[in-house]
């Protein structure tokens, strides 16, 4: 644990290092405040079911950039040979390295906490489903940089890394959409249905916006990260050989 | 102190190392040669536990590498090839952070620091991004990482490339400093560093290893006759032809030489060629000018070894 949070101050301070990490957040809240407000006021609904729904699409794109130097970086800087001959285990390392994006994407989500104060000023909000909104959002995140701290370990190059996972999280989020399930079934029966279900993420995610926590939902969010850290540090110790 | 047995790996098609041994004892400081791709860095990421071995075992302190890796990295100082430097981070940032990565904290990590700070000749730049660093200063920054921990066993793997003359010699300096209390492996393609540092050398061509064992022993495998330079003020044709009197001299080759005449004469290591040659001068009555062995340098020595190595290749 001690040798993660090592891991993790110098890669959560690296961020911040350097001015892409205030771009990053600038570009975050801009878009997402923006693209928010511009159907708000023509909604004239007191909720952020907007704002989270924009979320798993604007996602596919942030958080591989996020997370694309975290492995990619060090093998360009040759630190790949210094942190993989560092007496703590992979895993460690991997882990250090991870939640310091994930404290990054958590900071920058914090900074759309102006969104729910706001309407919370204008309206009477559901405050349940924000909440729950948040937890989405958060989990989400903490997918998607499960992927792409995965795509960046097989990569050298963090530009590879980034395209490697946009695409992949874009599969995770396509097989959810229920068009995309049913030109499947057409093809395969039933095999559109079974992937949405298992691995499509949009159900899962959308329960949550409805201010819906089910165990299943959680499940799927944590297992499916948790399956990707896996496959990273094994991906990482299976290069030695 | 570390034992390497048998080692083969391979990548790919290419075979990279095949049946490399070698031991070395402790507080010893080896001098691992080749020429480029040889298999020096290959070897060196196997004992840091980098890469793993197709076959073969590394022990450590009798830890074998592949069950007890993180055991090993304890005891092991490591600077790679591409130094390992973050560079948005500064020499004191960067050195802390290796450091509490290795187990320091408080008032220790401050004292080591300290220690290699002043060792590696870094307290003009203790507070400078390493990106804005000279090769020079970023050497010495990766050989202070791998000092930070104080380990017992240092792996350096060309320690000195890249650097000027002043910077090798600093560098040169600071190893023979630790030699005694460290046991050092540093691997280079420049003959001409080994011997100042250290008389025990492993050499290894295309993957495996052709020679092990001081400079000295090495030429005389190698070239396997040692040889003598004569030089004396008398007629030509009358000293070749007493030195070829001589039985112990498998080789005479006469040189240019501007006052009477000079010869090379090879003979067995085991014979005392120079003794031979006083004697027969005081019985011919010449003037020597010139009577010495000129030992083999790693140079030549590296050569004949590589070029025989590739003739029994050729052979096979």
């Amino acid at each position: 644990m001690r040798s993660s949070l090592v891991i993790f101050r110098r890669e959560f301070a690296a961020y911040f290092n350097s001015p892409i990490a205030y771009i990053f957040i600038i570009a975050f809240l801009v878009l997402n405040a923006g693209l928010f407000m511009t159907g708000f006021f023509l909604n004239g609904a007191a909720d952020l079911r907007a704002f989270f729904g924009n979320l798993p699409f604007f996602l596919i794109f942030f958080i591989p950039a996020v997370s694309m130097r975290l492995w990619a970086e060090d093998k360009r800087l040759g630190t790949f040979e210094l942190l993989m001959t560092l007496p703590m285990r992979t895993a460690d390392v991997m882990l250090g390295k991870y939640l310091a994006a994930l404290a990054f994407y958590l900071v920058a989500l914090a900074g759309t906490l102006t969104l729910p104060i706001m309407v919370g000023a204008l309206g009477n909000p559901d405050h349940g489903a924000i909440a729950s909104g948040y937890l989405g959002a958060i989990l989400l995140g903490a997918l998607y940089l499960g992927i792409g701290t995965f795509t960046s370990g097989l990569m050298r190059d963090q530009i590879s890394a980034v395209i490697l996972g946009i695409m992949s999280c874009f599969l995770l989020f396509i097989l959810g959409i229920p068009a995309v399930a049913a030109t499947i079934d057409g093809w395969v029966p039933g095999l559109g249905s079974l992937l949405q279900n298992y691995l499509g993420l949009s159900g899962h995610y959308e329960m949550m916006l409805r201010g819906v926590v089910g165990a299943a939902d959680l499940a799927y969010f944590l297992g499916l990260t948790a399956v990707f850290l896996v496959l990273n540090a094994l991906w990482l110790e299976g290069r030695k050989y | 102190m570390i034992e390497v047995s048998g080692l083969s790996k391979s990548f790919g098609t290419m075979k990279a190392l095949d049946d490399v041994s070698f031991r070395i004892g402790r507080g010893e400081i080896l001098g691992f040669l080749g020429p480029n791709g040889a298999g020096k860095s290959t070897t060196m990421k196997i004992i840091t536990t980098f890469l793993a071995p197709d076959g073969g075992t590394v022990k450590v302190d009798g830890i074998d590498v592949l069950e007890q890796p993180l055991e090993v990295r304890r005891r092991i100082g490591y600077l790679p090839e591409n130094v390992p430097l973050y560079l948005d981070m500064n020499i004191h940032e960067y050195l802390g952070f290796v450091g509490s990565a290795r187990g320091l904290e408080g008032a220790r990590l401050r004292e080591r620091l300290d220690w290699c700070v002043e060792a590696c000749g870094l307290r003009t730049e203790y507070r400078k991004n390493i990106g804005e660093l000279s090769k020079g200063y970023r050497q010495r920054t990766g050989l202070a990482q791998a000092l930070i921990h104080d380990p017992d066993i240092l792996i350096l793997d060309e320690p000195t490339s890249g650097l000027d003359p002043l910077q090798i010699l600093g560098i040169r300096e600071l190893i023979r400093s630790l030699a005694g209390s460290k046991t050092i492996i540093f691997s280079t393609h420049i003959l001409q560093e080994v011997s100042p540092v250290t008389d025990r050398v492993v050499i290894i061509n295309e993957g495996r290893i052709i020679a092990d064992g001081t400079v000295g022993d090495l030429s005389r495998g190698a070239m396997g006759s040692n040889r003598v330079y004569v030089g004396a003020r008398a007629d030509a044709a009358a000293v070749e032809a007493a030195l070829r009197s001589l039985p112990a001299i498998s080789e005479l080759r006469p040189l240019p030489a501007a006052d009477g005449c000079r010869f090379e004469a090879r003979a067995p290591f085991s014979e005392d060629l120079v003794g031979a040659v006083e004697r027969l001068a005081r019985g011919g009555g010449w003037q020597l000018t010139e009577l010495h062995e000129a030992p083999y340098s790693l140079e030549d020595t590296f050569i004949a070894l590589t070029r025989r190595a590739r003739g029994l290749k050729e052979v096979a």
